[in-house]
């Protein structure tokens, strides 16, 4: 028996520029169905979404809510006609309350006019008690909240706005494990209720958990909508990328030699407590953990952007005092950041400029004077020895795609020639035929003797590519474990280990 | 279209059609006293106008420059009248305090992640509180003649603030265009993140360069002071808006990660001219700055077209 | 498989009591309340004369302008703008208002005028912040130049004398309270109230707080700061006609300092810099503690000249403590 439509799209297109970002789109949503909206970075996800949401127009196309046409001239429009959307960067206000951001936009009135606060933030509780969130008081100021609980507040948003259709682009991207399933239990809800939910995702086992269908765009069209029934992750990824993916994580093989990278005592406030272990020449070390468990602050603390207060840091034998970015990179340690467009790469300039970037006193004379010639050279072999896809070492970086923007970060720190490189999630937002070859990249760069910290969230990535794996929960090293080991069930089970038994616990201010 | 050096020559164009105008309405205009005389005028603007290049380049702004200048101008009057220093002492007392003063403004952005506006908007009421403060509306006169050389004599035939200025361009520009701390700078106004995050010395930029400005802005003073031989704690009064002004017209971005020394040096020109210009026509001082306001917007204005077209 | 307790989450609460949540949300304003109260008492404990109520009253309904400007600056300030012109703006309508009062047109239109015209002015600087999307930084530099200067060429700083006496409306009396103390009362408890219960009012705090997020939910930014704009433009007005209309002679010129004691009395009243937090009513009790300080130089003999100085450090420190408390908020995983 099949429930009436509930969303239906048919033939948008939008482009931007000479651009096509979405081309002749068509999908079906029904009530009480949960479906999955996949494809590579550019393939046209996010424009979607922003149309659905209302800020963007399509050029054509329409676009049907339970039967009657919709337009979506601004996301007020989109809020009205019953459709919420909760973003990846999510849209919150921090210096408000709980309570006024779930009604920011549609806050309820009094007979005369006024902001009924009282009803307001009554209503506030209800909505987080529906949504199993007890523990969140409605008075405090977002920015005090962590994110798992800012998303929840985005969710009760939404749940007030009585949804139709609710919209959840790349919800887990920051969430650790717990927080995570509790979302997919929010979204059970929700499809029990009837609400219909559009599902943006790469993640298989997530989609495979929640969705009852899913849809694959790629460079913008339409490839197919799967069933969940019968189907396969080797299916969705030949749609997603139309051909066939051998081995998405080749893992090389590489001499493991002496020790490069010793850390012992490591610490920094909370998130980086007593971090003592060994990077070998050679080796790929995982980092594995929970989001907000310290992975990302141990990698700062070692590349120097918030210095160790305790411990020692040691390379190739030697202690070394790390103050600052420039003092890593003397010591022979590279960083590959999270964050790559606002920290990896100087969007507005050249390919050539952001390659030189770390080696700039290196290229000049002592009079600070930039030796264009040699740069030039330089950036031009880097450029084609990590092959990446560009019109050329001037072209400026932001107009490059994810993956190829990658390249540059990761080519840029190979200039330095360091001894130890950290890469943190190198693969995120990258589509999958770039992944790829930054994994082979990651694997070459091993043969040659570079020390590798691999900091990822992806626990298949992790464990296809890490000789040991390193646990890190609530600031703390839990686990290494060796590749024979490490079983996604062994390491599951370190990233969640509790620090120290109930009755031990002290109680920080 | 994708002209590299669009804008200054745009620029350089104007400033021809200016002085066209300008000769036409005057016989006087286009003498080379008169035009010597022109650069001797705008040399406290132009010193501190290519500091500010960087400045604002690197995605900062200074709007304590004026009042710098202004408590150097009365700090030169103190130290050689109240205090007695003689005054080849005073003078390079006078820039070291200058560059403090820069150094402070660096050093709660750096430090204290104040926003350069507010930073600055701050220091603008300090510094020039401390003028009005210390010199209680008293002004300074009599200096010694060899003292008014700098402001008002010339070094091998031409106005000694020429040379001054030519000093300051071209080590400006040198730095600005072809240094890998000029590049420093444009990375951090493109991105300070990115900029950090790859190891270059955002904060020891920082500090170098409003301090720089700093010490630009008390060299301004000295200059003013030995130019028209008086001290008054009211002066560098507005020193900004004309800085800020040539800076933008010479195609600096107000938001950063752009700008040449060569253009602030062509906004200056413009701007003179067209000062020097209402004066012919019997403007008066005060009217010139409602010109400057003007030049400012529109600059604002075309600056913020050409990069919405660039981005397309 | 069991999981850690997110340490992260808020601890549970009862929904505190009003009280708990007053001190919580005006703590700031409260504090400037008390710091104007210590300063009187202080100060007149060493003068007794300070605290006369003849002295107390010049004081306020001298400066209750001020206070109306603070008003409208907040506006601004908390959409993350700022208004460097508003001291030449005052300036200029100020001289509109005399020259239309000591002209034939009926006298209501000296006071309407700066209103309106103050509220065209500051919307074009509006229109120019939010259609061009340059920084309202620069844009308000030049239009304070082009106003300073505008005056000054218009007027050559004349003088405007023979103010008809019914124009001086500030020295009346409402009840026994001077008119400007009054007006500066009202316009501050009305513009709190909006702010904080109307619809629009509230729209403020989400385009300083996040201005995608605002465009998100549907408030229309680029309009928004125009109306802001404008309406900061009328208080300016308002402002002048209770400055304008003490005076026996306009002067032509520009109030010194006046930009900078608005923008301070907003900082110093709690509105945050970086915009999206703030109340009009610490704005206004700050412009008051500013003109309590002034007196209070004067009368313990220091030199007004210091006051400059003063104001500068004031904002300096004001900022300092924001910003210290946001890094300490960073340092903690916050936004």
């Amino acid at each position: 028996m099949e429930t009436p439509a509930l969303l239906t799209v048919r033939g948008v297109s939008k482009s931007f520029g000479r651009v096509r970002a979405i081309d002749g789109v068509d999908f079906t949503l029904r009530a009480g169905e949960v479906q999955a909206l996949m494809g590579e970075n550019g393939a046209g996800k996010s424009t979607l979404v922003k149309i659905l949401a209302g800020m963007q127009s399509p050029d054509s196309g329409t676009i049907t809510l339970n039967g009657r046409p919709v337009t979506l001239p601004d996301p007020g429009s989109a809020t009205r006609a019953g459709i919420a959307t909760v973003h990846q960067e999510l849209l919150l206000f921090g210096e408000l309350t709980v309570a006024e951001n779930i009604f920011s936009g549609h806050y309820p009135r009094r007979a005369w006019g006024a902001i009924d606060w009282p009803g307001m933030r009554r209503r506030a509780r209800e909505l987080l008690a529906e949504l199993d969130c007890h523990d969140l008081d409605v008075d405090a100021k977002v920015r005090t909240l962590s994110v798992a609980m800012r998303q929840r507040v985005e969710i009760a948003r939404a749940l007030n706005q009585q949804a139709k259709v609710l919209i959840l682009d790349e919800p887990t991207a920051s969430l650790s494990e717990r927080d995570a399933e509790k979302l997919l239990s929010i979204v059970d809800q929700l499809r029990a209720r009837g609400t219909g939910i559009i599902y943006v995702s790469h993640r298989m086992k997530e989609i495979f958990r929640i969705a009852d269908s899913m849809t694959v765009l790629r460079d913008g069209k339409l490839v197919g909508t799967l069933d969940r029934v019968g189907a396969t992750e080797a299916d969705l990824i030949r749609m997603m990328v139309g051909r066939e993916i051998g081995q998405v994580f080749p893992k090389l093989p590489a001499r493991i030699g002496k020790p490069v990278l010793e850390v012992e005592g490591l610490a920094h406030g909370r998130l980086v407590q007593d971090a003592t272990f060994t990077v070998r020449a050679g080796e790929i070390l995982g980092v594995a953990g929970l989001v907000g468990s310290g992975r990302t602050e141990l990698a700062h603390v070692l590349f120097g952007i918030t210095p160790a207060t305790r411990g020692t840091i040691r390379i190739d034998g030697n202690e070394v005092r790390i103050a600052s970015p420039r003092a890593a990179r003397d010591a022979g340690i590279a960083y590959v950041p999270e964050d790559r467009g606002g920290q990896g790469l100087v969007k507005p300039m050249a390919i050539r400029e952001n390659l030189s970037i770390a080696v700039l006193d290196r290229l000049s004379s002592f009079a600070g004077f930039v030796r264009r010639g040699n740069e030039r050279e330089m950036a031009q072999a880097a450029f084609d020895r990590i092959g990446v896809r560009a019109a050329g070492i001037e072209q400026p970086v932001g107009e490059l795609s994810g993956g190829n923007q990658q390249k540059v970060v990761i080519a840029k720190w190979l200039e330095t020639a360091p001894k130890v490189l950290i890469l943190d999630e190198p693969t995120r937002g990258v589509d999958v035929g770039a992944k790829a070859e930054i994994h082979r990249l990651m694997g070459e760069m091993a043969q040659q003797g570079l020390a590798i910290l691999m900091i990822s969230s992806e626990l298949p990535e992790v464990l296809a590519l890490s000789d040991r794996v390193m646990v890190i929960a609530e600031g703390r090293i839990t686990a290494i474990i060796d590749r024979a080991q490490a079983t996604p069930e062994h390491v599951a089970q370190a990233m969640t280990a509790q620090q120290s038994a109930p009755t031990q616990r002290k109680t920080t201010a | 279209m994708r002209f590299r050096y669009m804008h200054e020559t745009v620029l350089a164009l104007m400033i021809v059609l200016a002085c066209i105008v300008m000769a036409t309405q005057s016989a006087q205009f286009l003498t080379g006293a008169n035009l010597l005389n022109q650069g001797r005028l705008m040399a406290e603007v132009a010193i501190v106008a290519f500091i500010m290049t960087f400045v604002i380049a690197s995605g900062g702004i200074d709007l304590s420059v004026g009042s710098i200048m202004g408590l150097a101008a009365v700090l030169t009057g103190v130290f050689w009248q109240d205090l007695g220093i003689p005054l080849p002492l005073v003078l390079p007392l006078v820039l070291i305090v200058g560059l403090c003063c820069g150094l402070f403004n660096a050093f709660i952005i750096t430090k204290f992640n104040f926003p350069p506006l507010i930073a600055t908007l701050g220091t603008l009421a300090l510094y020039r509180g401390l003028a009005e403060g210390i010199s209680r509306a008293k002004s300074v006169r009599g200096y010694p003649e060899w003292f008014s050389v700098i402001g008002q004599g010339n070094v091998l035939g031409l106005p000694t603030q020429i040379w001054i200025i030519l000093l300051f361009f071209v080590l400006c520009a040198f730095v600005l265009g072809t240094t890998r701390w000029g590049r420093t700078v444009y990375a951090m106004g493109a991105s300070e993140q990115a900029a950090r995050f790859a190891g270059l010395p955002v904060d020891q930029t920082k500090m170098a360069i409003y301090a720089a400005s700093g010490f630009a802005s008390a060299l301004a003073g000295i200059i003013f002071v030995s130019r028209v031989s008086t001290t008054r704690s009211d002066m560098g009064v507005g020193l900004e808006l004309d800085v800020i002004t040539a800076v933008v017209l010479g195609g600096t971005s107000i938001f950063g990660g752009r700008g040449t020394i060569i253009g602030t040096a062509l906004g200056l020109m413009l701007i003179q001219t067209l000062e020097s210009g209402l004066s012919l026509a019997g403007v008066k001082g005060d009217g010139t700055i409602v010109l400057i306001g003007v030049v400012l917007i529109l600059a604002l204005l075309m600056s913020n077209l050409s990069e919405r077209r660039m981005r397309h | 498989m069991t999981f850690a307790p997110d340490r992260n989450a808020t601890p549970a609460t009862a929904p505190k009591s009003l009280l708990t949540r007053l001190r919580a949300e005006y703590g700031h304003e409260l504090l400037v309340a008390a710091a104007i109260l210590l300063l009187i008492i202080a100060v007149g404990a060493y003068n007794e004369r300070f605290i006369s109520a003849r002295n107390l009253n010049s004081i306020l309904s001298g400066n209750a302008y001020i206070a109306v400007a603070a008003i409208g600056m907040t506006m601004v300030i908390v959409i993350r703008e700022i208004d460097l012109s508003v001291g030449a703006l005052i300036g200029v309508l100020s001289t509109v208002s005399g020259l239309v009062a000591v002209s034939d047109a009926p006298l209501w239109m000296a006071w309407a005028a700066p209103v309106i015209l103050g509220a065209v002015i500051s919307g074009l600087t509006g229109v120019i912040v939010a259609y061009a999307g340059i920084p309202s930084i620069v844009v308000t530099l030049g239009t304070m130049a082009i106003l300073q200067g505008g005056l000054i060429a218009a007027t050559g700083g004349a003088w405007i004398n023979d103010l008809p006496p019914e124009y001086q409306i500030a020295k009346l009396n409402v009840l026994g309270i001077p008119m400007p103390l009054v007006w500066a009362i009202a316009l501050t408890v009305a513009a709190a109230v909006w702010m904080k219960l109307s619809v629009f009012g509230r729209s403020l705090y989400l385009i300083g707080g996040n201005a995608e997020a605002a465009r998100a939910v549907g408030v229309p930014v680029r309009r928004r700061i125009v109306q802001v704009f404008a309406i900061h433009g009328a208080f300016a007005g308002l402002a002048t006609i209770l400055f304008a209309t003490q005076l026996q002679v306009i002067q032509s010129t520009v109030p010194p300092n006046l930009e900078l004691l608005v923008i301070t009395a907003a900082v110093i009243g709690g509105v945050s810099i970086l915009g999206g937090a703030g109340t009009v009513i610490g704005a206004s009790l700050a412009a008051i503690l500013f003109a309590v300080i002034g007196a209070a130089l004067v009368f313990i003999n220091v030199s007004a000249y210091w006051l400059r100085a003063f104001i500068g450090l004031l904002i300096l420190v004001t900022v300092l403590a924001d910003m210290i408390r946001r890094q300490r908020e960073m340092a903690k995983g916050g936004m």
